[in-house]
């Protein structure tokens, strides 16, 4: 107990100093300032004019600061601030007196004009420096047909490419600031009309209201307005792909951009939106439905199957099909192991293989992933560690999990498995009955916003179950996801574009 | 507090874990055959037997020919009484635990039947470790010396047997695994049924099926294409096969034979009960006579074929009606023809009963080549 009293008087000696840190004025700023060498500061003496001009050079715009602004406050018009104002062609100039006002623009890359060093009063030109990786090809969600475009760092940029996508003024862009000390930008999008009012203020509630330091990314930022904090599952999808973010934007779901972050969180969202890849909208929709529900087999398949193979050699040898008894007794035999331990050894293998292979530069992982995987398997089968059997339940579990399209929600699959084990190891298959009904009730009582998690499920909802597990033809999605509550729920008129589909239109040739 | 609670709960639920019995696969013993021999005064001598995986080295592993640690025992044998888990008696001469749960093949001795099934059956149908796909057969001499012979394959006796009868109850003999002998046992107007398999030089033989009645033996159905007489009044069957032999050495087979039946009852609650059996079979020919080259040599031969099997149904049934059995169930099929059924007279008439089987034969084809009809 006595520890948290010492943090507590860290504390107070902290905000302390913090405090006396804090610039009461102008010059008191401008002298902590210029301890860093990248802050420039200078006075300019000039003809008819002289004024102190300060920035931030790793902040600023070099070419547009020497082309659009300096140039001009040479020239002999220029008598006061006012007269920049009017001469200098760049808009939303600020003038302030507001230190704090001040202090935010510098740091944001502003140019800080004053006629005195100590006056508070100031003009600010905004010189911006926009640098940042250029838009590349997307890495985690690749596609192979449909857009290629990924989000970058950069906040605007990800902003323009969804605007381009969104070309009706009802798409709106909230700015709100995270956090205490960086202020980082978070950008609240939606469209206007189609997006549910109750999910918006939520989701505006929710950011508004974080206490935070500083915000690094939409990860983050997932976590922090997540539901429930101590589920494993994630409640929202983080997407790196525009053309993801615009159609969720258009069934009226809000996406929510970081700066600096290069995903958009897209809130709120149902379970079985984390097992769709978007390039199930590019296939017929009989093979979108297809691999929607093999990934879905992937999924059960990869959670149940080695704690399966636990219950079923541990208690129940009576389900066991004889002509495999020969199989799973001869490969067990040398096993010294129970076959928790055998699992729990192999999952564990698996996972370090895959963590190595995460952690390595590229083509290092590639070749430890293979060689690892070969090597370390057939040695344990052989040193008789584990059974050749389970080895291939294992590696085929482990790559069912990978198919799941969102890598949050695959990692979480991977660690489920863990649960199930140790449960199948204490009641065989009542424990993963039990287990699993543990996993069911948590998933009931999750909410995603405040919306049901595993809505189109449980509440049953029809018009959802059309693009879930399955997905029907575009023809026949008339309706947007009830689960949104959308403003405006109906995208079009099913009776005219069936009326369409009748109609024998002719070809122009004919 | 509600946390706290939660969490002891949680932990009490680990410790009754201890009182699941684990039965690690490559840890015990798998009985897959039983076989009891009635020894007389309520003794009953028991075998099992154990099929053995590990022979030598093991396959996949890279070093090593040592025997691997699985356990092995191949049969074992002890003297009980009557109705006790026989397993349970054999744990003290098992190397690792042995578990009942594969039990695939019971077989009885004939002494066995007749001294009465009710215990043992009653037994099974408590125990829910064992399938009800399990074959429960009377063995015709002593189940020690079939389930502890040599034979001819290295397979585990057990399955011998197994796969022995599956086969054939696909074809010309009738369904009868544990699901089935507990409904036909349990069930009222209807008598149970078991194969009956005999030890010959290094072969197991299937050849007939033995009747319960009362909970005792009451006779055999046996000999000569009896089964698949019998099978054709008792279930509808899809791979059958009938040698027709109506001259001596003159033979007449059909193959593939598909066959349904329907009844029909009059008169259910009478004092002589009318039973029509309907038979309608498919099948082809393959061996026919050569000699014979008359057009209507298929029509002539099927009518024949048809008298013949008619008889044999009646003649079977008769048989059955005279020992007082009805393993066909011909009785609930006469319940369910009858309105407001006299349960309690029913025993009385049915060994009046009239039976009469219609047979419709169809050949659907003759082979490959049309000789026999061209040529007249």
């Amino acid at each position: 107990m006595l520890w948290f009293k010492k943090e507590k008087e860290k504390e107070k000696i902290n905000t302390d100093t913090r405090k006396t840190d804090h610039p009461k004025n102008v010059r008191h700023l401008l002298n902590q300032l210029k301890r860093n060498p990248d802050f420039v500061h200078y006075k300019h003496v000039g003809g008819s004019f002289s004024c102190w001009i300060s920035f931030f050079s790793s902040l600023i715009n070099d070419e547009s600061i020497h082309r659009d602004v300096l140039p001009f406050l040479y020239s002999d018009k220029i008598r006061s601030l006012d007269d920049i104002r009017k001469n200098v062609p760049i808009e939303k100039m600020i003038r302030t007196s507001d230190l704090k006002e001040i202090q935010t623009k510098l740091m944001v890359g502003f140019i800080l004009i004053q006629i005195r060093e100590n006056s508070n009063n100031a003009l600010l030109i905004p010189s911006v420096l926009r640098e940042g990786r250029q838009i590349e090809k997307s890495e985690v969600e690749t596609s192979i047909i449909g857009a290629k475009e990924a989000f970058v760092e950069a906040i605007d940029t990800n902003i323009s490419l969804i605007r381009k996508r969104i070309p009706i003024p009802q798409f709106t862009v909230e700015e709100l600031r995270v956090g205490k000390i960086s202020n980082t930008r978070v950008c609240l999008t939606y469209i206007d009309g189609i997006a549910n009012e109750e999910n918006i203020n939520t989701a505006r509630q929710r950011i508004k209201d974080l206490e935070i330091d500083h915000l690094i990314d939409t990860s983050a930022l997932s976590q922090l307005i997540s539901d429930n904090a101590r589920s494993p599952f994630p409640v929202f999808i983080d997407t790196e792909r525009p053309d993801r973010t615009t159609a969720g934007l258009y069934e009226g779901k809000i996406a929510v951009l970081v700066d600096g972050s290069p995903n958009a969180l897209i809130i709120p969202t149902t379970l079985v939106e984390f097992f769709n890849a978007f390039d199930d909208y590019f296939v017929v929709w009989h093979f979108a439905t297809a691999y929607r529900l093999l990934r879905l087999f992937a999924v059960a398949f990869s959670v149940l199957s080695s704690a399966t193979y636990v219950a079923v050699l541990s208690f129940h040898y009576q389900l066991v099909p004889t002509d495999l008894l020969g199989a799973l007794i001869t490969s067990r035999s040398v096993v010294p192991f129970s076959p928790m331990v055998e699992a729990l050894i192999l999952e564990i293998m698996i996972e370090l293989l895959r963590e190595a292979g995460a952690r390595l530069p590229t083509k290092v992982g590639q070749t430890m992933g293979i060689v690892g995987g070969i090597v370390i398997g057939t040695a344990s089968v052989q040193a008789g560690l584990t059974s050749n059997v389970l080895l291939i339940l294992v590696a085929m579990s482990a790559l069912a999990a990978f198919t799941t399209p969102n890598y949050k929600m695959g990692t979480t699959i991977r660690f489920l498995r863990f649960p199930f084990i140790v449960a199948a190891n204490i009641w065989g298959l009542l424990g993963i009955t039990v287990c699993f009904t543990f996993f069911v009730c948590h998933l009931l009582r999750l909410t995603s916003l405040g919306r049901p998690f595993i809505e189109p499920i449980y509440p049953l909802r029809l018009i959802d179950l059309k693009d879930s597990f399955i997905r029907f033809p575009y023809s026949h999605q008339t309706e947007r996801p009830m689960f949104l509550r959308p403003g405006d729920p109906s995208r079009f008129d099913y009776k005219r574009s069936k009326k369409r589909a009748g109609i024998q239109q002719n070809d122009i040739d004919e | 507090m509600k946390r706290l609670i939660s969490l002891i709960s949680c932990i009490l639920f680990l410790a009754l874990s201890g009182c699941v019995q684990p039965s690690i696969i490559d840890d015990i013993l798998m009985a897959e055959a039983e076989g009891l021999d009635y020894l007389g005064d309520n003794k009953v001598l028991g075998t099992i037997t154990v099929p053995n995986y590990v022979t030598g080295g093991v396959s996949g592993s890279g070093g090593g020919g040592l025997p691997a640690t699985a356990a092995m025992m191949s049969s074992a044998s002890a003297i009980t009484y009557d109705g006790k888990s026989l397993v349970e008696k054999l744990q003290v001469k098992g190397q690792k635990a042995i578990r009942v749960g594969k039990l695939r093949v019971m077989l009885l001795n004939k002494a066995y039947l007749q001294h009465g099934i009710r215990k043992l059956i009653e037994f099974r149908n408590q125990d829910p470790d064992v399938g009800r796909d399990l074959y429960l057969i009377m063995v015709d001499g002593s189940t020690k010396e079939l389930l502890e012979g040599t034979y001819q394959t290295q397979i585990p006796i057990s399955r011998y047997i197994y796969d022995l009868i599956f086969h054939n109850q696909e074809k010309n003999f009738p369904l009868s695994n544990m699901k089935i002998f507990m409904y036909k046992y349990y069930g009222a107007h209807m008598n149970a049924y078991m194969p009956i398999i005999k030890k010959q030089g290094k072969h197991i033989v299937l050849t007939g099926y033995a009747l319960i009645e009362n909970n005792r033996y009451a006779g055999t159905v046996m000999g000569d294409n009896a089964n698949f007489i019998f099978k054709s009044l008792l279930e509808t069957v899809n791979l059958g096969y009938y040698d027709y032999e109506y001259k001596p050495g003159q033979h007449f087979v059909l193959e593939d034979i598909q066959s349904t039946i329907s009844y029909k009852v009059k008169n259910g609650n009478g004092a002589e009960p009318k039973i029509t059996a309907q038979v309608k079979m498919s099948g082809n020919v393959r061996q026919g006579n050569p000699e014979i080259k008359t057009k209507n040599y298929y029509t002539k031969m099927k009518k024949k074929l048809q008298n013949h099997l008619e008889n044999r149904m009646e003649n079977m049934v008769a048989a059955f009606q005279k020992k007082g059995v009805d393993p066909i169930g011909l009785g609930d099929i006469a319940r369910s023809y009858t309105r407001h059924f006299n349960d309690s007279s029913w025993e009385d008439h049915y060994p009046n009963a009239q039976f009469r089987a219609h047979v419709s034969i169809d050949i659907n084809e003759t082979g490959s080549s049309e000789m026999h009809d061209s040529s007249s």
